[in-house]
């Protein structure tokens, strides 16, 4: 009896939801909403509501596991500690610290997310450690720090509800950040123009204002034609652009080359449209843009964050309380993933591995010597397995379904001489590794998560993890100190205390202070209330710089061989790699097997039925799925979600990458798609 | 003075064990408030009444999940009590094992609530303060008033919003069908947002017809405010009038439509044997 309702954050995406956990006899059995909660404030979408679900399935991890052969045979901590740290260390002493490479987690907590790098970058003198930020904002993280000083979204979510005009690009809000299009639609009750730009046709689309049906891949163009209309009928920001940008001119000279006309041509977007929304955008006193995978899944997803930098900065639409450029994080934690350095090139705070004074900062308070190289990527560490790269750690990753083109991926997992992977099930992952940790899950630990716009929020712990497993925190303190490093922490709050000693955004920060609504970085001090909005005055970079964007076509696009055009993403009721959605039979209700779009003409053409079993292939291979027939998608395009571990759509994708963030191009390739015989 | 009545009242309870706890808000060590058991008198010091937050479900759960003579005190605001009764009426509390304890609203929080009765019938802490007429608010008169096509066009642009999240249905202190009918692929198809606005909408409305405390619970836990809470004030206003019919205001009197199918009809009409939703088990 007693239950006991526990206070703590949503495990899903990057709006950071509030919820209350009921615990029975140490079990949590229910999730409710927290009506105190600052962004979701006694709200959820169906995957909060059905947090807990997962929690207790029986496929839970409880024990370390040893690889014999093609089976795992469970052995106790204080034989899989000593084994992992011995392993590491022999690859390091054999193949130099560049040899082992660590993929930290973007649903973990900052403070594992801290140790996690800590380790790699203490034990092994390598700064080859990543996660999956690679895989969906990386180009946000490089350009806005470019264009603006910071790789943050600029405002927080409440503050779209004041704006006059909501720009959203490649974001499918309503299902992926869904509490967040709760605020879009309050904007939209007060009169504001919702604006949606999207190849499919999205609970988004249906509810905007306009809604600007482009082809695949063409919003560079889309935004510099409407640059260029901009700034042809005066509407841009004169005064802003004087007093705190650099780079007019040449951003000016540049949209010489996209004339109204031509953006139209490209994005297969009526010229009219195109000035239309541009007015609309540039003329509402203030504009926010929200964009998501759509704008960075391309290989070129640094130069159209840099054009959405632009656009926004031409407008004066920044560094005001309802304006503003939303990049929404897809993960719970991905934001304090990256804040805490699990990134190749910084130390937690974005502060630059190569700049010798933080070396020297980082070096004098963790008592090490540390490398100035910056290190290699989620997607560099994996292609290089077997290679230079000879042992790996991966927490709570699952890369055999996220990362593009799955079957070379599967091949690589195959080849490191040593893998270790943590996590709370067997994943797709995990069944490559030598060993296994089993860990806990969201509701199992304490510490700190930071939600899209900034929010440390304070993560409780509601239950013990399963059987024989630790909380991440402690499998780290473990591995830590058996590779005599001095992690001997108490607890998660005297890790956030290091961090804000070594990170200036964070100095402020401690758990006493986070109670119930948390605390927006950047907070200097113990006595800052937190940052509300980004840019107020001065760009964190000093002045905002106008970027020109190089726009680069998908690398693949549809020919005879493969005629479609294919594009991946999420759905309402799954997350991700769906090791979680999947085992929580609410939200496995709603779709229970893989599934593609395809238009109504598409599959009259190919003589397929709804729910009739289809093959689409790629130059990296097929997959065998269910067509869902709709006009959600456009004639000559498919759309799979990544979430099935059956059909995985990333067996199809193209691991081109962006040369500026190194991102894969997720949102398109070209497909061939056949009706799949039923017999055979 | 209302809280520091509450807690009385409440610690009373607890050492004269007449009941094994009181259920409220407690706000912990971290400032933080959330719903809590309260078992021991000595933590009533952390009791609090703010925000308005729903325990009447919660509360149901406690006492069905509990030994059999479990007794359960509840801290209510008019709508939890409403709430209650109705699910005693329903079977799924035993009045024997319920006590209640009555705060009153504030003005602010019956104007937000559009509340027409911002206390419960036992009211034990708090002055009571008058209600609110919901008919008479703009928002309100916005989605009931106009012909057909215009209501049916204002609510299909709201309605489309729903990104089915199955909050208002879980948010809802009587919503408690098990099966629940949005979960049958007859109604609602699965894997599709939006959901179907007649029979996702509909359904839930109407299910809630006659139950409806006009708690705003719906309301409140619709991520795309969806004004939820006026569907059913139609329909509570209907049952008002033409059968001075109230839900949750006393555990006696049953529902019109409960006791129009299981009483003898008074015409000799005759139902399609699908109307069997309401829990009448077929002999068959
Ligand atoms: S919107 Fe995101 S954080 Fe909020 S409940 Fe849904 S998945 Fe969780
Ligand atoms: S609905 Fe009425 S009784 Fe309930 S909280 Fe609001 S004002 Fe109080
Ligand atoms: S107002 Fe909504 S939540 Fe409250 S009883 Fe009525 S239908 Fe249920
Ligand atoms: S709470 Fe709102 S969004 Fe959620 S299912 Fe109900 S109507 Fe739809």
């Amino acid at each position: 009896m007693n239950p006991e309702f526990i206070k703590t954050i949503c495990p899903y995406c990057g709006t950071g939801c509030g919820l209350i956990i009921k615990v029975e006899n140490g079990v949590a059995v229910a999730t409710y909403p927290d009506r105190e909660h600052p962004v979701s404030r006694g709200s959820l979408c169906i995957k909060g509501w059905s947090a807990h679900e997962f929690i207790n399935h029986p496929d839970r991890l409880t024990s370390p596991l040893l690889r014999k052969g093609d089976t795992f045979q469970e052995i106790p901590w204080d034989e899989a500690i000593p084994m992992a740290a011995s392993k590491l260390r022999e690859t390091a002493a054999k193949y130099g610290g560049d040899s082992i490479g660590g993929l930290s987690s973007a649903k973990c907590t900052n403070e594992e997310n801290y140790l996690f790098q800590k380790l790699i970058r203490m034990a092994f003198k390598t700064n080859n450690v990543d996660h999956c930020a690679r895989l969906c904002h990386a180009p946000t993280t490089v350009a806005m720090v470019q264009a603006l000083g910071s790789g943050a979204m600029t405002n927080s979510i409440s503050d779209l509800a004041g704006a006059g005009c909501i720009f959203a690009i490649g974001s499918n809000t309503a299902e992926s950040h869904p509490i967040i299009m709760g605020e879009i639609y309050k904007a939209a009750d007060k009169g504001a123009t919702i604006i949606a730009v999207d190849p499919r046709e999205t609970a988004v689309t249906r509810n905007a204002k306009i809604h600007l049906r482009i082809n695949p891949g063409t919003d560079i163009p889309l935004l510099c034609g409407m640059m260029r209309h901009i700034i042809d009928e005066g509407l841009h920001n004169e005064d802003f652009i004087r007093e705190r940008m650099e780079g007019f001119e040449n951003l000016n000279e540049f949209l010489q080359l996209w004339p109204v006309k031509r953006a139209a041509e490209e994005c297969g977007i009526d010229e009219e449209i195109i000035r239309n929304v541009a007015e609309i955008y540039a003329k509402a006193k203030e504009s926010a843009i929200i964009y998501c995978m759509g704008i960075t899944q391309h290989a070129c997803g640094t130069a159209n964050v840099l054009t959405i930098c632009d656009l926004a900065m031409l407008c004066g639409h920044v560094g005001t309380e309802h304006s503003g450029i939303y990049p929404l994080r897809g993960q719970n934690n991905v934001q304090g993933a990256c804040d805490m350095g699990a990134l190749p090139n910084v130390y937690p705070g974005y502060q630059s591995v190569s700049d010798s004074a933080i070396q020297d900062k980082f070096q004098n308070a963790w008592g090490s010597t540390l490398s100035d190289k910056p290190g290699l990527t989620v997607t560099e560490i994996i292609g290089l397995a077997g290679k230079n790269i000879r042992a790996a750690y991966i927490m709570a990753e699952n890369p055999a379904l996220s990362d593009p083109d799955t079957n070379h991926v599967l091949e690589s997992l195959k080849a490191f001489d040593f893998l270790i992977v943590q996590d709370i099930f067997l994943t797709e992952t995990a069944k490559f590794a030598h060993l296994i940790f089993p860990s806990s899950c969201f509701a199992e630990k304490s510490g700190t998560y930071t939600n899209t716009e900034r929010r440390f929020q304070l993560l409780r712990k509601a239950a013990d993890p399963p059987g024989n497993a630790k909380e991440d925190f402690e499998i780290l303190c473990l591995l830590g100190k058996a590779l005599d490093l001095d992690f001997s922490y108490k607890n998660s709050s005297e890790v956030m205390d290091e961090i804000a000693s070594l990170a200036p955004a964070y100095g402020g920060i401690c758990f006493d202070r986070l109670e119930r609504k948390g605390l927006q970085w950047p907070c200097p001090d113990s006595e800052h209330p937190g940052t509300q909005y980004l840019h107020k005055d001065r760009f964190t970079r000093g002045k905002g710089l106008f970027v020109i964007p190089e726009h680069t076509p998908p690398k693949e696009l549809p020919d005879e061989s493969y005629p479609y055009y294919l594009g991946t993403g999420r759905m309402f009721s799954h997350y991700h790699t769906g090791t979680m959605t999947r085992r929580s039979s609410f939200l496995n209700r709603e779709v229970e097997e893989a599934y593609a779009e395809i238009n109504p003409e598409d599959a009259a053409h190919l003589n397929v039925k709804d729910g009739e079993k289809i093959k689409i292939t790629t130059r990296r291979g097929s997959i065998i799925t269910t067509a869902r027939i709709t006009k959600r998608v456009s004639k000559g395009y498919i759309f799979a979600p990544f979430h099935f571990t059956e059909a995985r759509a990333n067996m199809l994708t193209n691991p081109v990458l962006d040369p500026g963030s190194k991102i894969p191009e997720f949102k398109v390739c070209a497909a061939d798609v056949r009706k799949e015989s039923q017999d055979g | 003075m209302m809280l520091e009545k509450t807690k009385d009242i409440a610690r009373q309870i607890l050492e004269e064990k007449k009941a094994g706890g009181v259920f409220g808000l407690m706000k912990n060590e971290w400032n933080i408030i959330q719903p809590h058991l309260f078992e021991d008198p000595a933590e009533l010091a952390n009791l609090v009444l703010e925000p308005k937050w729903l325990l009447a479900k919660l509360a149901m759960r406690i006492l069905r999940s509990s030994p059999e003579n479990y007794k359960l005190a509840v801290i209510c605001r008019g709508c939890d009590e409403r709430a209650l009764i109705e699910l005693i009426k329903r079977n799924q509390i035993e009045k024997e094992n319920l006590l209640t304890v009555g705060i009153a609203c504030s003005q602010e929080q019956a104007a937000i609530c559009l509340c027409e009765r911002p206390y419960p019938e036992k009211l034990d802490a708090g002055e009571k303060v008058s209600g609110v007429d919901p008919f008479q608010d703009e928002r309100v008169q916005k989605f009931l008033t106009g012909n057909d096509k215009e209501r049916m066009e204002r609510w299909a642009d709201m309605l489309k919003r729903c990104i089915k999240c199955y909050g208002c249905r879980n948010a809802c202190p009587i919503c408690i069908c098990d099966p629940c009918k949005l979960e049958d692929d007859v109604w609602v198809q699965r894997g599709v947002v939006p959901t179907e606005t007649v029979t996702f909408h509909l359904i839930r409305a109407f299910h809630l017809s006659d139950t409806c405390v006009a708690c705003g619970a719906c309301q409140e836990a619709c991520p795309v405010n969806i004004p939820l809470l006026y569907l059913q004030l139609s329909m509570r206003k209907t049952l008002r009038e033409k059968y001075g019919y109230e839900a949750g205001i006393d555990p006696e009197t049953r529902s019109p439509v409960l006791s129009s199918v299981f009483e003898k009809p008074d015409t000799d009409r005759e139902y399609p044997a699908w109307i069997n939703s309401l829990g009448e088990k077929d002999e068959s």
